[in-house]
């Protein structure tokens, strides 16, 4: 399959992207431990382009050694426009809920376990993928909405992405970071995918945001 | 006011917002670039550089590593931190570590000014 060049991203595209990425999670992370009492290790962005059919692969293979995770999906809908993952190890949700709670599990019966999990990992998600998303708008001088956020808990890392989500036969340009919560042993991945629609006007917008440095 | 200026940073964009925001100041300081902590060192050490800037999630070592290293080797070295990641924590962490003064990313000409005046009146 051969793609055209304008729904590729050059190597200077990338490098920017990819700083842009950094500063927009390190704003993330910063918005996260002001909420709860909780550090974040960074880790250097990456940026690539993939062929969306390759998507379920590349997730697979970016999340080995996990045979099931709990996912937090949410779209983004603006000029940039995508798919926002979070992805913690199975458990997680329940680590990070007894941190919002003080350290305290306590007595909460499963069910009711299982829902504030879900409730945990789902306000996670709406910090760290808002403040993100909504800071690479900003650098970008765009405006995204949100769709509502899903949480799949217990998922196979190759489901994360729904097969008919982008267009077949483009590419997609997968923006990820791993992170660690500190003093929690705990580590996520954080992934945005924006399909090649978004392409021609991210390529502009990237310049634009260069040109206040030329 | 600074004849030599040293910018860490494993993003070359980041390097070029940083080589622009600076030389609007100080325009006629020499720039110079290292690419991960470990380079950061050894240009430091090879070029003595009148103020350092430095990134902090970088590969090979990170730059709080580089900051301490650098500071082991010159206690009066002024190494302003560039970073995106403004934690609380992470500031206290490089400020503990010998830093002069952490920026937040995307650094601006204002910014860049406002921290070589705070240089010039002795003060992070």
């Amino acid at each position: 399959m051969e793609f055209h060049a304008e729904q590729n991203l050059t190597s200077d595209e990338h490098d920017i992207l990819q700083e842009i990425m950094n500063i927009a999670f390190g704003r993330a992370s910063a918005d996260l431990a002001e909420v709860i009492d909780i550090y974040v290790e960074l880790n250097v962005p990456y940026v690539q382009t993939l062929d969306v059919r390759e998507l379920p692969s590349y997730l697979a293979t970016e999340l080995a050694g996990h045979e099931s995770v709990s996912i937090v999906e949410q779209g983004y809908l603006g000029k940039f426009r995508g798919l926002a993952l979070l992805v913690f190890p199975v458990g997680a949700g329940r680590e990070l809920f007894s941190l919002l709670n003080g350290g305290d599990q306590g007595g909460a019966e499963s069910t009711n376990m299982a829902l504030m999990e879900r409730e945990t990992l789902m306000e996670l998600g709406n910090i760290l993928i808002g403040a993100c998303v909504g800071k690479i708008a900003e650098l970008l001088d765009d405006v995204v909405t949100y769709a509502p956020p899903r949480v799949n808990v217990e998922e196979r890392p190759e489901n994360a992405i729904v097969a008919d989500l982008f267009e077949q036969n483009t590419l997609a340009t997968v923006m990820r970071t791993v992170f660690h919560f500190k003093d929690r042993d705990i580590d996520g991945h954080f992934f945005l995918i924006n399909s090649s629609d978004s392409f021609g006007w991210l390529k502009k917008a990237l310049y634009t945001f260069m040109e206040r440095y030329a | 006011m600074f004849g030599k200026i040293l910018i860490v940073d494993d993003s070359r964009v980041a390097r070029m917002i940083a080589r622009k925001c600076i030389s609007t100041v100080e325009k006629d300081a020499l720039l110079y670039e290292a690419e991960d902590g470990l380079d950061g060192v050894g240009k430091y050490k090879e070029i003595r550089p009148d103020v350092t800037f430095m990134d902090l999630t970088m590969p090979v070592m990170d730059g709080i590593e580089a900051v301490k290293e650098i500071v082991q080797f010159d206690p009066r070295a002024l190494i302003i931190v560039a970073t995106a990641d403004v934690q609380q924590k992470t500031i206290s962490q490089v400020m503990e570590a010998g830093a002069f003064a952490v920026l937040r990313k995307p650094l601006s000409p204002e910014m860049v000014l406002k921290v070589f005046q705070d240089i010039g009146a002795g003060r992070g």
